[in-house]
C-alpha cells in the first residue's frame, strides 16, 4: 500500500456527542416492569366489560360479572373446597403423568445424544408423535383403556413428553468439546463424560423443557377429563358439571383456578431455574 | 562400550519424540508429513508455524485424542498435562472442583485431591478464589485455573495449545513469567505452541519452526538464554536479534 499518498479525509458530516444516562434505577425498573402489564390488562378487563354490555340480556350468563363471580363463585366456601379438592386431583393427574413422561423422555434424549443412529431412527417419530392433536386421539385411548386414573396419566404423559428429550438432546449436542476431551484425556468412559459433564452443562435447557412440560402437564390434566366424567374428578370434571348445571360462575372460577395453577407451576419452575443455574450459567442470569 | 549400546542408551533422556510423523485425516487433508521431533527431557520447546499448518495436531496425536496416520510417536502419556487455548473449565463447577476433575477422573481420594488442589491453586496465585464460578473470573484467572488443573497431575510432559493467545499483552507477559516459575519448580518437559514469536523466544530452550501445510519442520533454533529470564530480556539486542532470525523464517515458511 502506498502510505504516502493517504491524507486526512475531510469529514464533511457533522456530528457531536449526545448525552448518555445510566440505567434507571430500582425505582423505575420496577415501575417500567409492573405498569405495562398492569394497563394491558386492565384494557382487557374493559375490553371483556365493554363486549359484556353489548350482549343480549338473555346470553350475559356467558360472560359473568366480576360481582357475579365473587358471590356465585369465590365468596362461598363450598366452591372454594371443591376448587381446592378438585385442585389436587387435577395436580395428582399432572404430577403422575411427569412422573411418566420426563423420566421415559430424559432415558430417550440420553439414548439419541449416546447413539446417532436412535436419534435418526427416534427423532421424527417425536416430531410426529407431537403433531397428533391429542384431542382427537383421547377417545381412542378411552376404549383402550377405559375410565380411570391410567388413561388419564397416559394423556398428561402425552401433551407432555415432546419437551424434555428434544431439550436434552439440544442441551448435550451443545457440550464444550474441550471439556470431553479432558475427561478423554483421562481415558474416561462415556457414562462418566454423561454424567459430570453431559448432565450438568444441559441441565439448564432441560430446566427449560421442564418448564414447558410441567406448565402443559395441567393443561393436559384438565383436558383429559373433559372426556372422563365418572367419579370424583379434578377441575375438569367441575368445568363440565357447572356448565350442565348452568352454574356458569363456576366454570369460570375452575378455568381460573387451573390457569392459576399452570402459572404457578410455571413460575415455580422459573424461580428454582435461577435459584440453580443463575450462579454459573449466563443466560439464567438476568430474568426475562 | 561398543558403538551399537551408545546408540540403543542416549546420554540424553528423551521425553518426547517424532519419528516421520504424517497425519491425514479421514477427509484427505494432510496436516503433517514425516514431522521429525525430539524433545529432551527437562527441555522446553516452542514450536511457531502458519496458521492451519498442523501445530494442533501435533499436540492431539501426541496425547492420543487423535491418532496419527504415519510414522512413530514415543511418549508415556501417563503424566500428561495439556492446556487448551481455552481455559476450558467447568462453568457449573467453582475454582476448586474445577482443579479436581482431572484427579477426581483418576480416581484420587477426595481429600487428597483436595488438598493437592489447593497446592496448586495457592501456586498459580489463586489463593482466595477457591468458591468463585469461572464467569466471575477474568481470562487470564482461568487461564491460572486451567493450569493448576493440569499442574494436579504433576506432569511430566507439558503440552500447550497457545494457552495465552486470547490474552492482553500484559497479562500474558506476566503469566510467561508465572509459567517459567512453574517450569523451574517442577522440572517438566515442556512443547509450547504459539503464534507469537518473542513468547516463543522468551519461554523456550528451542523454537521450532513449522512449514506451512502438510506441515513439517523446516528450522529448529537454541536459545541460548540463562534461566530465570526476566522481563528485561526482552529488549536485550541478541534477543531482538533471534526473535527477528525466527521471523524471517517462518515469512519464508508462509511463502511456502
Ligand atoms: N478433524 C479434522 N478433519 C479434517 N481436517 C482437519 C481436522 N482437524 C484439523 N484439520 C486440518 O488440519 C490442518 C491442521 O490443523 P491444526 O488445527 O493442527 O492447525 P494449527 O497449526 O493448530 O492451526 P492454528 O494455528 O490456526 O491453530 C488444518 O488445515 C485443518 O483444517
Ligand atoms: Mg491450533
Amino acid at each position: 500500500m502506498a502510505l504516502k499518498t493517504l491524507t486526512r479525509s475531510a469529514r464533511t458530516q457533522t456530528y457531536k456527542p449526545v448525552p448518555v444516562t445510566p440505567p434507571p434505577g430500582p425505582v423505575k425498573r420496577f415501575v417500567s416492569a409492573v405498569v405495562p402489564p398492569v394497563i394491558m390488562g386492565l384494557l382487557l378487563i374493559g375490553l371483556y366489560a365493554w363486549v359484556r354490555s353489548q350482549l343480549p340480556p338473555h346470553r350475559l350468563f356467558l360472560m359473568p360479572s366480576a360481582q357475579g363471580l365473587w358471590e356465585q363463585a369465590f365468596s362461598k366456601p363450598e366452591v372454594l373446597q371443591e376448587l381446592w379438592e378438585r385442585s389436587l386431583v387435577t395436580i395428582s393427574i399432572a404430577v403422575c403423568g411427569l412422573a411418566v413422561s420426563i423420566p421415559l423422555g430424559m432415558a430417550i434424549g440420553i439414548v439419541m445424544f449416546r447413539f446417532h443412529v436412535m436419534e435418526r431412527a427416534v427423532f421424527p417419530y417425536l416430531v410426529a408423535l407431537q403433531s397428533i392433536p391429542i384431542l382427537a386421539i383421547i377417545p381412542l385411548i378411552q376404549s383402550a383403556l377405559g375410565f380411570g386414573f391410567l388413561p388419564k396419566v397416559l394423556i398428561v404423559a402425552l401433551f407432555t413428553f415432546f419437551a424434555v428429550p428434544t431439550t436434552l438432546l439440544l442441551g448435550l449436542k451443545s457440550q464444550d468439546p474441550g471439556i470431553l476431551n479432558l475427561f478423554r484425556l483421562q481415558g474416561a468412559g462415556w457414562r462418566k463424560m454423561l454424567w459430570k459433564a453431559g448432565l450438568p452443562s444441559a441441565a439448564p435447557a432441560l430446566f427449560a423443557g421442564f418448564r414447558i412440560s410441567t406448565s402443559m402437564a395441567i393443561i393436559g390434566a384438565v383436558t383429559s377429563e373433559l372426556f372422563f366424567l365418572a367419579g370424583k374428578g379434578g377441575l375438569g370434571q367441575m368445568l363440565i358439571n357447572a356448565k350442565t348445571e348452568f352454574k356458569y360462575e363456576q366454570m369460570y372460577a375452575a378455568l381460573i383456578a387451573s390457569s392459576a395453577l399452570s402459572i404457578g407451576i410455571f413460575l415455580i419452575f422459573t424461580w428454582v431455574g435461577n435459584l440453580l443455574f443463575s450462579s454459573w450459567h449466563e443466560s439464567a442470569s438476568r430474568r426475562g | 562400550m561398543n558403538a551399537l549400546v551408545e546408540q540403543s542408551e542416549p546420554s540424553v533422556e528423551i521425553a518426547l519424540q517424532f519419528d516421520a510423523v504424517s497425519m491425514e485425516f479421514p477427509d484427505g487433508t494432510i496436516a503433517l508429513d514425516e514431522v521429525d521431533l525430539t524433545v529432551e527431557r527437562g527441555e522446553f520447546v516452542s514450536v511457531v508455524g502458519p496458521s492451519g499448518c498442523g501445530k494442533s495436531t501435533l499436540l492431539k496425536l501426541a496425547s492420543g485424542l487423535e491418532t496419527h496416520t504415519g510414522g512413530e510417536i514415543h511418549v508415556d502419556r501417563s503424566h500428561l498435562g495439556y492446556t487448551f487455548q481455552d481455559a476450558t473449565l467447568m462453568p457449573w463447577r467453582t475454582v476448586l472442583p474445577n482443579v479436581e476433575l482431572l484427579m477426581e477422573l483418576r480416581g484420587v481420594p477426595a481429600e487428597e485431591r483436595r488438598r493437592i488442589a489447593m497446592e496448586q491453586i495457592a501456586l498459580v496465585g489463586l489463593e482466595g478464589f477457591e468458591d468463585h464460578y469461572p464467569k466471575r473470573l477474568s481470562g487470564g484467572m482461568k487461564m491460572r485455573a486451567s493450569l493448576a488443573r493440569s499442574l494436579a497431575l504433576e506432569p511430566n510432559v507439558f503440552m500447550f495449545d497457545e494457552p495465552f493467545g486470547a490474552l492482553d499483552e500484559i497479562t500474558r507477559e506476566r503469566l510467561n513469567d508465572e509459567l517459567i516459575e512453574l517450569y523451574l519448580r517442577k522440572g517438566f518437559t515442556g512443547l509450547f505452541i504459539t503464534h507469537s514469536i518473542p513468547e516463543a523466544v522468551y519461554l523456550s530452550s528451542r523454537v521450532v519452526v513449522m512449514s506451512r501445510r502438510p506441515g513439517r519442520i523446516i528450522a529448529e533454533y537454541d536459545v541460548p538464554f540463562e534461566w530465570p529470564r526476566t522481563p528485561e530480556l526482552r529488549y536485550d539486542p541478541e534477543f531482538t536479534r533471534l526473535a527477528g532470525e525466527i521471523s524471517v523464517a517462518l515469512r519464508k515458511a508462509l511463502e511456502g
